[in-house]
């Protein structure tokens, strides 16, 4: 047994420091949010106000409150006026489980319109104990820096000897440098500062927020990454409802069928799932199979590569892993759309190089979802004869090549050859190669997950509405697979929203699943478990606020903010020209059959339109998508 | 628990080492500390060491890796045999120690970080269940990840047989419990902070606020950490049946 004896010198050293803990403190939040004026390095205390509480409840829904009230809506997204917004939620820092992500919002440099992307880890409870509920970074350092916050004091420290760093080295040496193991970072890569636009921040090793180019927001500031220390305890209203509540939810994550599955194999048990169903995004999906699934699928990366389970702090379902491939390389993940892109998405079915890739990917600090989706749109052009080896400077870009990938990660990083035009994202990269326009898997700039829309009805329409671009995470309709009609039928007035190739209840269901999920984002908790398990409803939620926070949390009221939340984030995007046009999907989704060999999903396509109607009409818009006056009204918005 | 100083006394033949006379060293805890520029002959220490223990010992303590100083372990793997030394009294022939003193089961906190997620549930349970309040600051045992490796150390403490913080205490604010817990005394403690020091596995901090220092107590028989562990990293168990 290894101890290291380090730390706790350094405990004594922090506990050589007075806490001080200002007068308004409050249960569950910190009750402060701190603006950092990075061009004239100063900061401010603002105090946390019940109307923010009670109307957007915390994380994703103050980021997105903020975004709407105070970044200038045409801001240029790489100009110093665009803000970029850290928060967490009410149950960050607490023992409830997965509580422990952070949202990073601000205007998407990659998309044009709303970015938001959150990350697991231990980074945002540090920040509830450095006694924040939010953090705003404003203009831009005058030289390369990274922030240390601890204990409501802000550091800003010059950072030009982790220029051009991965993110994992940049971590490690904040550590160092600061002395403290216990520090949370979170640090963008070099794909961030050479201006890739899908480039994310990476907290706790690699815990990403990697959609929607937040980490070219951070880049753009010249803040080179962000550590947190904090010894500010988190508080609750009342302890023993609190510890009772907490133990009965404990009680029912184990007994959850989903328990078991997720232990071994977290969100890797959908490769082989959607394999099943045949909706696994293969060969940029062309196909909803893989042929060599067994040799790529959760179920082998649990039996052969995994060493142990990893979690996110303060969780009791540790999902995540630490795998070792056969050259005894070690790291944490991957999570679903990791493994999926770099093995069926682009044709590869050896596991070991997909981790090799994966590891890579992360330590540049790049988006998986994007980075795959360029490769495997490059690939498909090849395939098709579409673009010419000097467009791609000689690559070989048959399915599944390994030195090609790596080579496209390094380039798109590094901004050389056909990786400055990929760098700008698929779309513009499509536009500027002159062809393939109609084969970019986006919507509204930002492109989709590694699930054929074709196979799962509900994700389709999720897609098609989000509100950050082509993303599966605001809505997670996963109770299409259910498959229990009873439900169904209780919740969406018709059994057919429990299946996945059905349309009728899709609107209902997705809107539902837009709520659930701004609930779990802005509680900065777990969707695993608030989302696809549904380990807690709106009753749950409620009780749960009033024992932390002693405020009098109902639960309509906190179904009422998070519908509010989605449909500020609809505003946001109706003011920028979004409308039903935009509500779209790629054209291959809409108009080409999935081929024979995909199960039941085959010959499907998605007919988004009916699907949009009942949406629209649950929401409360008008058919063209903009929130009517008596929604907004309604949610106080108006 | 005593220090024991072995110094050559004296030499009636012939050592080829050499050893010479006051050549000694030093047994203190687990630890043979041989003085810089001295050394000791490999074949005297072996016939002297099962002696030790026994030498070291003021009192049996049940949490110490050989619990009672009248039995001895062959040391052959597959043998497992244990013998057992009693004092008889030469006059009376009755036996006045059978070696049972002291000698019930006992349960500590084991880990294996080889299970640890790093999710760190241990420490807020620990901190809740001491303080009703979530910090990592407050709890007795710590977790620390490598993030780049996947590993990870969980520091808590062992309930060390003749546990040296509890005799280094000045005040004597800290105590063993009949769990083999350490116990402080909060009213005595002078917060000197050489427990800590004298921790082997430097698994004392302290209460950031306060200044006492924060060892496990293993909440009353029941620790909270252990019950939370998702992964049984964590437990309050016996490695085996010890003698």
């Amino acid at each position: 047994m290894c101890f290291n004896l380090s730390n706790q010198r350094n405990n004594l050293r922090y506990a050589e420091r007075k806490i001080v803990i200002g007068g308004e403190k409050m249960n569950g939040y910190a009750g402060k949010i701190l603006y950092i004026d990075l061009e004239n390095e100063k900061f401010e205390i603002v105090q946390l106000e019940n109307p923010l509480i009670f109307g957007y409840i915390g994380g994703r829904g103050f980021n997105m409150y903020k975004l709407f009230h105070e970044t200038p809506r045409f801001v240029d997204p790489l100009s110093d006026a665009n803000n970029l917004y850290i928060a967490v939620g009410p149950l960050d820092g607490t023992s409830f489980p997965g509580a422990a992500r952070v949202n990073f919002s601000g205007k998407s440099p990659q998309t044009g319109i709303l970015g938001d992307s959150n990350a697991g880890g231990a980074f945002g409870p540090e920040l509830k104990y450095a006694g924040f509920d939010q953090v705003v970074l404003k203009g831009k350092a005058n030289r390369l820096v990274y922030l240390f916050i601890h204990d409501k004091t802000v550091e800003i420290k010059n950072a030009d000897h982790l220029k051009g760093l991965d993110v994992l080295k940049t971590q490690n040496l904040i550590k160092h440098e600061i002395g403290d193991k216990r520090v949370q970072i979170a640090a963008i890569g070099p794909s961030a500062e050479n201006g890739v636009m899908f480039s994310g921040i990476f907290c706790t090793g690699v815990r990403a927020a990697a959609r929607t180019g937040m980490g070219l927001l951070m880049a753009s500031k010249n803040v080179k990454a962000i550590a947190i220390r904090g010894r500010n305890p988190v508080t609750v209203a009342n302890p023993d409802k609190f510890h009772d509540l907490m133990q009965d939810m404990n009680k029912r994550i184990k007994a959850h069928v989903e328990y078991e599955p997720r232990l071994r194999m977290g969100t890797t048990k959908l490769v082989s799932a959607l394999n099943q169903y045949g909706a696994l995004s293969t060969k940029h999906f062309q196909f909803g199979r893989f042929e060599s699934v067994d040799k790529i699928s959760g179920e082998t990366l649990a039996d052969t590569k995994k060493i142990k389970s990893r979690g996110c702090y303060s969780c009791t379902l540790p999902c995540s892993r630490i795998y070792q491939t056969n050259e005894n390389v070690r790291g944490e993940g991957p999570e679903f759309e990791g493994l999926a892109g770099f093995t069926s998405r682009v044709g590869n079915d050896d596991l070991d190089f997909a981790l090799e890739a994966m590891n890579l990917c992360n330590r540049l600090g790049l988006d998986v979802i994007t980075a795959t989706e360029a490769i495997s749109f490059l690939m498909e052009l090849n395939q098709r004869g579409m673009i010419t080896p000097t467009q791609v400077d000689g690559l070989d870009l048959s399915w599944g090549n390994k030195e090609t990938i790596i080579k496209i990660l390094e380039k798109i990083s590094t901004r050389e050859g056909v990786g400055d035009v990929l760098a700008d994202g698929v779309r513009k990269a499509a536009e500027k190669l002159g062809v393939g326009t109609e084969l970019v898997m986006d919507v509204k700039g930002l492109d989709i997950f590694q699930a054929d829309p074709r196979g799962i009805k509900g994700y389709a329409l999720g897609l098609a509405v989000a509100s950050r671009g082509g993303d599966h995470l605001r809505s997670e309709p996963s109770f299409e697979f259910s498959g229990d009609s009873e439900e169904s039928l209780r919740r969406y007035g018709t059994t057919k929203a429990a299946f996945r190739l059905e349309y009728e209840g899709k609107g209902k269901l997705v809107k539902d699943y837009e709520e659930r999920s701004a609930l779990a984002d802005s509680l900065d908790a777990c969707k695993n478990t608030v989302v696809n398990m549904e380990i807690i409803n709106w009753k749950d939620t409620a009780e749960i606020l009033r024992a932390t926070t002693g405020l009098n949390f109902e639960a309509e009221e906190i179904r009422k903010s998070c519908e509010r939340i989605v449909n500020l984030e609809r505003m946001y995007l109706v003011s920028l020209g979004v409308s039903r046009k935009d509500d779209q999907l790629p054209k291959r989704f809409l108009s080409e059959p999935m081929p024979d060999g995909a199960g039941d999903t085959s010959g499907h396509i998605v007919e988004l339109d009916k699907m949009l109607n009942e949406y629209y009409e649950a929401r409360g818009w008008n058919l063209n998508g903009i929130p009517t006056t008596e929604k907004l009204k309604e949610l106080d918005l108006l | 628990m005593y220090k024991l100083r072995v110094s050559v006394e004296k030499i009636n033949g012939f050592c080829d080492l050499p050893m010479k006379v006051g050549d000694y060293f030093e047994v203190e805890g687990s630890a043979i500390i041989v003085p810089k520029g001295s050394k000791i002959c490999l074949w005297a220490l072996q016939s002297m060491m099962p002696f030790f223990p026994a030498k070291q010992r003021a009192k049996d303590d049940s949490n110490d890796w050989i619990p009672m100083t009248s039995r001895f372990v062959c040391p052959d793997p597959n043998g497992g045999v244990i013998f057992k030394i009693e004092k008889v009294d030469p006059k009376t022939k009755k036996i006045v120690d059978d070696g049972n003193s002291n000698a019930d089961k006992f349960l500590r906190i084991m880990v294996d970080a080889e299970k640890c997620t790093g999710c760190r549930s241990c420490e807020l349970a620990c901190s809740f269940g001491h303080e009703r309040m979530f910090s990592p600051e407050f709890s007795r045992i710590k977790v620390y990840s490598d993030e780049e490796t996947g590993e990870d150390t969980i520091n808590v403490c062992r309930q060390c047989g003749n546990a040296p913080c509890v005799e280094v205490c000045p005040v004597d604010a800290l105590s063993k419990n009949e769990l083999g817990a350490i116990i402080l005394n909060e009213e005595k403690c002078v917060k000197c902070g050489l427990c800590a020091k004298a921790c082997p596995f430097d698994a004392i901090s302290f209460h950031f606020d306060k200044k006492v220092p924060l060892i496990c107590d293993l909440c009353g028989g029941d620790p909270e950490c252990v019950s939370i562990c998702p992964t049984n990293a964590i437990t309050f168990d016996m490695l085996k049946e010890k003698l």
